[in-house]
Parts: structure tokens; sequence; C-alpha cells
């Protein structure tokens, strides 16, 4: 249906498992909808690659619009690819031209051990947030809603926090493979609530420690994390999380 | 044909939810330790039960195929949730919800259900403030409210365009720190493969690990099925790409009742297809029908030219001409069917042949101004801009219906339990409480009141009421399921090893032949047909289908082939319950029940009832009826004339 | 309650102890220039001999001040050994294709990629320029009288080092990469103390390029101006 198509070379991280070496290799993707995402690109390649009877290249993806941060690895050395505040499931081949040889590689950090091709595994994240990215509520009658009220610029605030989707592109842009943007994302989103302020010394103190535990870097505040971040989650939050962390020094709670 | 007992509780409607709650037997605190309870799945229903039950004290192993719970499809929810906080103070209800709720499901689900949403439906906002949900508030502190979908009222909470994100959020929070306690044991990128029932009780299930492609066995004394709905039967459709109908259907297979599967609901804003390569399709919050008007030229001879070339007399705004008092606003599926019929009559704009209608924002734009516009859906704009490279502003948005929601799923009676015992199926798994159509902004209302209301209460009843013995992994009938599932997935590499279509083809096919002939408008003898060709369909993948790889390695195209295995089953039970549901009602439409001026007729007097299918064997099933019972509210005809 | 081992290593913890040693270097450094710019004095070294005797008059106070410094550079030394081999083992295997900026807010740059490279390089500066002028002093230099009182004669050292080409250049290499550290240094030492608003970090980042480039430069003038303009030595 498209108007034109284009050829593309490929150059893609084949790895069989956590144990494989890996390497780089080469396909061509011939015949490639400028309006089809980058996802829909590797699919055709892999429909092919299934009719030549070899292996698809393994990639992880979900909801495909942005939002469940299941996809995600490196297009020539950009994590998600060359647009801002884009997931690689929202990326679209208008983004390239015609001819173009394209490097994909998986997101790489020791905390994010890779289990094939260009999947990773991402449990770490999971920890980080058992250690203390929660409200320590159990389910049953709360007080009214509106108990409580919230100035709506904290508010907003605690929401730009929460829209993180825990894609792990701010860990594999990252020089240091930290995990400060996440981490402190979280500890933004709680902390700024009013619900969440009885625990805030102890969620920073654990969460970071959790972070340091999983093998992530420490944060050189180059802040490539917040370029890349499809939610445009600002290092303002890894700020935040110092000054959560230097406040625990201080006090007991 | 037997008719099945929703074990409702007795009383008047709005005191049945207490009684209940009060006949329901409790767990010691110290026995509930000694339970262990398998949670399937981590959207909203999942996460929320799974959190719940763990904080109880139960043992809880939740179960996700994503990389991490807190990437369920729920995850995805735009637009908002509902509940009767009547904080605008503009007369809303519990009863108001219900009705609206029982009203907009065209009349087919039960009572007593659709009240108590509606009942604990503030209680979630409550919840979920308090586990810090970041939802949009007034400049005064307070929460604020929209409307939605068409209400009279202003009851949709909202957290930007991403209130299912961050309701799952909370619930996945809530649910890591019941793994940090110790309280729930979580397995991602496991695919539950099948149910074991022991002596009618669902007593365990079998998982594959997805990185792995080990057999996995999971022993407890209820089973919580949380694992979305089957839209992807359809391919092309909102849900996410993994999003899967197996964990229900083999639940099915083995003797649970699949009710109503023929209520699909295909929401009219998506962004149409663009190509062949397409993988999904995506929603834009139904709310762009608050502004723009949906228009497509009269002339079929107009659909090349760009549309800022058709004179204002030769477009037909199709929606206010056939509905004028609700114009664009109309429920989602009399928007989409009129937008398959204009389509069909040739008068589509897609882009290079594919069917679509216009949105256009121009009018509201002059009126309201762009900045008025931009306010209300800047997000919306340019997330359409993005993704098909046209700017909204300038020119009008291109739209097409998708497959969006599955009211059917699989039966369960009051306490959410199936009619297979210890099996609980809660939030867009189950038939649910919607009925043939589900409104907006109830769906995360409805996985948040079953996973953290409903099923930690009744699971307690049924553990107290049938004291499970306990279930070690190594019973004969695990040995048996591990083997029927092992066998399955080798035939499926055996075939896969020589086969010439991909899995992909095969459901392409099945998608397009599920939209032609059981989507938005069906008939009789396009039933039929649909049954015919998907078992064509199923044939054809049982014999030349082509999967690549091998089953002990993380192979996301087996796990596909699974899913597809599944769904040309599920598919023609689909087609059979669509044929013999001889009415149109919600969004199911028959166009042999229509009225004179092309309106879903109902039939109240055969069809105010539930199909539920026992399955007996590949393409066999039987029906049971569950007959709904209307005692509070009269049987109206919606008209948005 | 943070234990204290765990405040001073833990991902943040460390981080603060880099800051604060950092901004303490940082003042030092300036204070070390504003001194040194004595040495435009035109007087034959008078006024740098005197600033410098000053330091001797201290006596053994000198050298608490000394190791206080020592110690605040040993530990920033330390510390920013140990989180590079940390952040080294966090990538154990880099991209194929490096990573490139995707710009916007990123401070990704020479500067910041390679703040351990610019940093080794003023830990073994720092080694040199400590034998040069403080150990050599106290064992080689020559004296001169300040105010009736002996004292070394560091201008004439000073002197005699930049009348040599080599000095001059390997002082002036060494102060490009000290403008490195300070241009990524100064900025992140306050994000890292969580000292920055979103609102000021461009001008924070501003102003640490201006620190970076005036120190920098304070300190390259002065071997440029003893060999190109000052020479040769008094005698």
């Amino acid at each position: 249906m498209a108007d034109e198509t284009m050829d593309l070379t490929l150059r893609v991280w084949r790895q069989n498992g956590p144990d494989d070496k890996g390497r780089f290799e080469e396909y061509a993707a011939e015949g490639i909808s400028p309006h089809s995402s980058f996802l829909e690109m590797l699919d055709q390649v892999n429909e092919r690659l299934i009719h030549q009877g070899k292996e698809p290249i393994a990639f992880d993806s979900d909801c495909r619009e942005g939002i469940c941060g299941t996809c995600g690895f490196v297009v020539n050395g950009q994590a998600h690819g060359p647009e801002p505040a884009t997931t690689v499931c929202q990326l679209h081949m208008r983004n390239f031209s015609d001819g173009d040889t394209i490097t994909i590689e998986p997101w790489r950090a020791k905390a994010f051990p890779v289990i094939k091709d260009l999947v990773v595994d991402r449990e770490a994240f999971d920890r980080i947030i058992s250690a203390g990215g929660y409200v320590s509520v159990g389910t049953g009658p709360k007080p009214d809603a509106n108990a409580v009220k919230v100035p709506k610029p904290i508010s907003d605030k605690a929401f730009d926090s929460a829209a993180c989707i825990g894609c792990g592109a701010c860990v594999a842009a990252c020089p240091n493979a930290a995990a400060s943007l996440f981490t402190g994302a979280k500890i933004t989103h709680l902390a700024l609530l009013p619900q969440g302020r009885p625990e805030r010394g102890q969620r920073v103190k654990n969460m970071v420690h959790q972070m340091e535990e999983e093998g992530f870097g420490n944060c050189s505040n180059i802040g490539e994390c917040e370029a890349v971040c499809p939610k445009e989650i600002s290092v303002s939050n890894i700020a935040k999380m110092k000054r959560e962390y230097l406040r625990a020094l201080f006090t007991d709670s | 044909m037997t008719t099945l007992d929703p074990n409702v509780p007795d009383g008047p409607l709005h005191k049945k939810w207490d009684n209940r709650r009060e006949e329901l037997k409790l767990v010691a605190p110290n026995n509930k330790k000694k339970h262990n309870i398998i949670v399937v799945g981590t959207g909203l229903a999942g996460a929320s039960a799974a959190a719940t039950l763990g904080e109880l004290g139960y043992n809880v192993k939740s179960f996700c195929i994503q990389d991490s719970p807190r990437r369920a499809h729920s995850i995805a929810a735009q637009g908002g949730i509902n509940a009767t906080k009547n904080y605008p103070n503009d007369g809303d209800s519990i009863w108001r919800l219900f009705y609206d709720t029982i009203k907009g499901g065209d009349f087919r689900s039960r009572e007593s259900n659709t009240y108590r949403l509606a009942q604990v439906a503030g209680n979630i906002i409550d919840q979920a403030v308090a586990q810090g949900v970041p939802f949009a508030r007034e400049y005064g502190g307070e929460l604020a409210n929209r409307s939605f979908g068409g209400a009279q009222v202003s009851r949709t909470f909202y957290a930007r365009g991403q209130t299912g994100q961050q309701l799952l959020l909370g619930a996945y929070q809530a649910l890591q720190r019941q793994v940090e306690r110790g309280k729930v044991q979580m397995y991602p990128r496991r695919e539950m493969l099948d149910l074991v029932v022991v002596d009618g009780k669902a007593r365990g299930i079998i998982t594959r690990n997805l990185v792995t492609g080990e057999m996995e066995r999971h022993a407890g004394d209820a089973v919580v099925l949380c694992s979305g709905g089957y839209g992807r039967v359809y391919f092309l459709s909102t849900n996410a790409f993994n999003s899967n109908a197996t964990a229900a259907w083999r639940c099915h297979k083995r003797g649970a009742m699949f009710a109503n599967p023929c209520y699909v609901q295909i929401h009219p804003t998506c962004i149409p297809q663009s190509g062949d390569y397409q993988s999904k399709l995506t929603l834009m919050s139904e709310s762009l029908r608050n502004d723009g008007r949906v228009w497509v030229p009269k002339n079929k001879e107009d659909c090349s030219k760009p549309p800022e070339q058709i004179p204002e007399e030769d477009r037909d705004y199709y929606l206010e001409r056939r509905y004028p008092a609700f114009g664009n606003l109309v429920p989602r599926d009399v928007a989409s069917r009129n937008a398959k019929y204009v389509c069909d009559e040739g008068r589509s704009v897609g882009r290079g042949g594919a069917r679509a209608v216009y949105l256009d924002f121009r009018d509201a734009i002059e009126e309201q101004g762009r900045e008025a516009i931009k306010d209300k859906y800047g997000n919306l704009f340019h997330m359409y801009e993005k993704i098909t490279d046209e700017d909204p502003y300038e020119v009008p948005m291109r739209i097409y219906p998708a497959v969006h929601y599955t009211m059917g799923g699989l039966w369960v009676d009051y306490n959410l339990m199936s009619n297979l015992d210890g099996l609980f199926v809660a939030g867009e798994a189950n038939f649910s409480d919607h009925g043939a159509n589900r409104l907006g902004a109830s769906a995360l209302m409805q996985g948040l009141a079953d996973g953290y209301f409903i099923v930690p209460h009744t699971v307690g009843d049924y553990l107290a009421r049938h004291r499970p013995d306990p279930m070690r992994p190594d019973h004969n009938k695990f040995d048996q399921c591990e083997e029927e599932t092992r066998q399955h997935i080798q035939k499926m590499m055996d075939v896969g090893k020589n086969g010439s279509r991909t899995v992909i083809e095969i459901y392409r096919e099945l998608g397009k032949l599920m939209y032609d002939k059981v989507g938005v408008s069906r008939t009789k003898e396009g039933l039929e047909e649909a049954r015919e060709e998907i078992r064509e369909l199923r044939d054809q993948f049982w014999n030349d289908v082509k999967i690549p790889g091998e089953a002990d390695n993380y192979n996301k195209m087996l796990e596909v082939a699974g899913r597809l295995a599944d769904f040309l089953e599920l598919a023609e039970v689909m087609a059979m319950d669509a044929s013999e549901r001889e009415e149109s009602c919600g969004c199911h439409f028959r166009e042999e029940y229509q009225s004179d001026d092309g309106e879903a007729a109902r039939n109240d007097d055969e069809f105010t009832n539930v199909f539920a299918w026992d399955y007996k064997d590949e393409g066999e099933w039987e029906k049971h009826v569950e007959d709904l019972e209307f005692e509070n509210v009269e049987l109206s005809t919606r008209s948005y004339k | 309650m943070i234990p204290l081992k765990k405040a001073l290593t833990s991902p943040v913890g460390r981080k603060f102890v880099m800051s604060i040693s950092g901004i303490a270097l940082v003042l030092f450094v300036i204070v070390h220039l504003l001194g040194n710019l004595t040495l435009y004095v035109p007087d034959g070294g008078e006024t740098f001999n005197r600033y410098a005797a000053g330091f001797e008059a201290m006596g053994p106070f000198l050298y608490v001040i000394e190791l206080g410094l020592l110690a605040v550079i040993l530990i920033h030394i330390g510390w920013g050994i140990t989180t590079a081999i940390k952040n080294r083992k966090a990538r154990p295997e880099d991209y194929d294709e490096s990573t490139e900026t995707k710009g916007g807010p990123s401070r990704l740059s020479l500067a910041s990629k390679n703040m351990i490279v610019s940093g080794v390089v003023l830990g073994f500066f720092l080694i040199v320029h400590i034998w040069h002028f403080r150990v050599r002093k106290d064992f080689v230099g020559e004296t001169t009288e300040v105010d009736g009182q002996e004292a070394t004669n560091l201008y004439a050292m000073v002197h005699e080092a930049f009348a040599d080409p080599f000095w001059v250049v390997f002082y002036v290499g060494c102060m490009v990469f000290l403008a490195f550290h300070l241009r990524h240094g100064f900025w992140s030492a306050l994000q890292s103390l969580g000292a920055m608003k979103p609102e000021w970090s461009k001008a924070i980042y501003a102003i640490g390029f201006f620190v970076a480039v005036v120190l920098a430069v304070g300190f390259m003038g002065i071997p440029l101006y003893i060999y190109f303009v000052d020479l040769p030595p008094p005698v």
C-alpha cells in the first residue's frame, strides 16, 4: 500500500544465550515501507529469515505503542534510535534513508544480561522496586480520596516522575550503566506525594543500596539518560534522589 | 443444554454484596499461610489480586508472560476509570453507574454483578490514591473528574492519557512489596499452558519457561486466572503483541465454560492500517469525538482527493446525519458499524486503499482556537503525527475501528468462580460485568474491583469451605498434564520443521477472516462460512505451519504458534456463538436482526441470557444457558437518534 | 539510619564524597591561582617570594594544612578510581557503535565521558608538580632575602623551570586536562549533591564552563608569560 519503499542493510547482534560470545551478522532489509515501525521492519526481515530456514532475530516487544517498556535496543549507538522521546516500537522507518546501514545492539550492562540476541533480562529493575518503590498500604477501607489535598503543581511533578516505563534505555545509554534515572524517578514520585512521605527515608536508602547490589554503575551526571528517555524524565529526579539520601543520612525517617 | 446457577446472594440489589460478604467463610490467620494460591497474569486484576492475597497471608505464586509484571497490557489503557464519588456534585450515584453500565451492555449482563461493580468502584479510587497514584487534580488540590464516553455525569478519574499505566504501577508496586515480604513469589516470562484438575478441582498449572523452554509444575489450592481478553484472535487489534487467550483456553479445554465469546468491542477511533506489514493498531482516546467531526465524501470519486479540496456540500457527516441527538458521540459500536458501512460503500479515505474515515478538527479549531484544542488533545495529536506523519491541525485525522476489548470470557458465578471448583477468573478474562458492550473507563474499574475487593474474599470462602488437602506437583495428574503439553509442543515443532507457511502468515489470514465475518457486522451465512474457513485454516496450521528454532530456548515464534493454535479453536466457538445468538445486541450486530431504520434489534424474549460453551472435542461444544433476570431495571431500547 | 561505611560508598554516598572533595579542591585551586598571580608583578620576584615566605612562616602549621590538602586529594583520587572501576564493571562489554548523543539535555561530551582520564593525568601532574616546586624547594632551592629573613627564592625556581620549553609545554598541556576536568566536574559536583533545580541547570552548566576556562587559562598564562615575556630570569 505504501507509496515507495527502501532497502537497508542491518548489522544485528546475534547471541544464542547468556554464555554465547555473540557476534554481528548482516541482513538485507528490502522493500521496507517508510511508514512501518522499526519493529515491523524487523518482523519483515524475520519472516524472510524463517522462510530461508534461519532463526529469526529475537527481540522483545509487547504493546507496540510506547507505553509498556518491553521493547528497546540500541540503534546506531543510540538507545531506541535517533528520535527523541520515542521507543523503538514508535520509531518509524521514515527516519532512515534508502541504502542506510543500521547497527542494532542489545542494551549492554552487567545488570541486564543478554538472554538472546536483543533480548535482555531486566529483573534488576523489579528488585529495585521491591526494595522500597511503593507505599506500604494494604488493601481495604482507606480515607476518602479527597481527604488529603495535593497541590496540582506537586501532583503534576509526581506524575512526570511516575511516567517512567522501566524500559532500561537510561541504563543502556549511560556510559556507566547507572540506574539512577529509573531509581530517582520512583523515589521522586513517591517522595513528592503526602502518601509516600512516611517511608521516604527507608525507601531511598533501600532502593539506592539495591541499585548497587544489582551491579549498576554510578551516576556521572552525564545526562544521556534523559536524552534517550522515551518519557523525557528529567535528571532533576536524580538530584532529588541525592537530596532524599542526604536527608536520610541525618534523619530517622 | 443445562441451566447454570450464578450463585447470586439473596436480598435486595443493594444488599446483595453485603449479604454475601457476611456469608463468606473465613480462613483463620494461622491457616492462611498453609494455602498456596496461583495467580496467572499481572494486569490490573492479577497484580491487585496477588498483592491482596499475599497481604492477607496466603502463599501466592504469580505468573506473567512479560519480562516484568509491570508490563501487562492494562498499562496501555488511556482514558480513565469510573467511580461514583460524585465529587462534582452532578447527581451521580451507585445506581446511575450501575444503570449506565447495564444499559450500555444492552441488558446482557448479570444485574447483581454489575451493581456490585458500581458499589466498590469508589473504594478503588481511595485505594489508588493511598498507593500514590498521581491522578489529575484541580488547582485546589482535589481530584479532577471528566465526563467520558458520552456519560451525562463527570465520574471518570484520570492520569493524563495514561490512567492504566498509573493504576497498574500502583498495583505492581503493591505486588512487589509482597514479593519483598516473601508472600508472593514472582515468575516472569512464564506461559501457563495447562490447568491441572484433580477430582474436579483446579489444583495447579503447567507453565513453560519462555527463556529455557522448560516445563514447570506448580501446585496450589486455588487458581486465579487473570490472563486478559482474546482480542488478538483478530491479529490486528489494539491489544499487545503477546496478549493471548491460551491460559483461558487451556482452562476451557479442561472443563471451564466459555461464555459469550461473540461479544467483542470494536473501538471506533484507531489509527487505520497503513500496510501489510502492520503488527498492531493504535487506539486514540475516544474523547477526540467530543470535538472532532466524522465524515467521508458523498461521492466515491472524491475519495482520492485531498480533503481540503472537497467542498462542504460534498461531505457526508454521516453520524450527525443519522443520529442528530448524539451525533459524533454515539456509542462505540454504533460509530464503528457506521464507519464500516460507509467504507463498504466505497467511500473510504484511507492511504493507498486502506479503510478509513475522516475525523476532522477544522471546525473545532476555528471555534475554540488552536490552543484550546492543543490543550485538550495535544498529546493525542502528537502521537497521531508521530505514527502517520500527518499533522491533524492541518489535515483531518484518518481513523478506523479496531478490536479493542472482549466482553466474553470464562463463565463465572457471582463469586467469580468458574464452573470448575477452585478456578477463579477475574478481569477481562471472565465473561464479565459488561454484557454485550463495555462503556468507556470501566475496564480498569472492573479489573481492580475483581482483584482488590472481590476475588481475595471469595477465594478465602472457597478454601474455608472445601479445605483442600495439600497438593504436590508429583501427583500423577501433573505427570499427565505435563506430558500432554509436551506432546502438543512437540507436535507443533514436528509440523513446523517442514511446513511452508509462517505462523504470522496464517495468523494474519485468521485475523482478516475474523474481521470480515465475525467483526462489526455479522450474518448467518458469513458466520457459517467463517466456521468452515477457520477449520480449513486450522488444518493448514497443523499440516503446513513453519516454526523456526528449537523448543528448549527463547523462541518467540513457537510461543505465537501455540497461541495461534488456540485462537484457531476459539475463533470457531466465537463464530458459533455469534451464529446462535439470533439477535443484535451491544457489539454483536446481526444484519438479519435490525429495525427498519437499521438499528440493532434485541430479542429479549429469547436471548436475555448468557451462552456458556462446554468443550467436548475439537470443534464440538455443548451449549449451556444462564438466564439473566432483571428485577430492578426495565429493559429499554437504546436510541441515539 | 544509614551506616557510615555505606553512606560513604553507596552509589549516592560516594558521589557526595567526590563532590565535596572536588569542591574543596576547586576552592584550593582558586586560592592557588590568586597567589600565583603575584608572579606577574614586575618586581624581580619580591612580591611572589614574600607570598611564598608567608607559608614558610607558618612553620609546622603549614604541614597540617598540606597534610589536610593531601588527604582531600587522596580521597578524591581514591574514590574517583574505585568509582571508575565499578562503572567499568557495570558495563563490561562496550557497544560496537560508540554511543552517539541524542542531544537535548545530554551533557555527553569528551569531558564528561573521560573524567577518569583527565583525573589520572591531573594526578600524575600533581606528583610532578609537588616534586618540582614543593619537594625541590626544600632541598635544592637557593635562598634569597625577604624582609631581612632568609627565604627560598621560589621565584627563581619558577623562572628556571619555565625557561625550559619542555616544562612550559608540560604545564600548559596539563592545564588543558584541568579545563576538561572542571568543565564537567563543577556542574557534576552540584548535581551530585542534589543542589540542582532544573531551572538552574543551564546556568550552572555555563558557570562551570566559565570556572574551567578562567582557572585553566589563568594557570597556563604563567609559564607562557615567563617563557615569552619575562625571560631571562633575574640574577
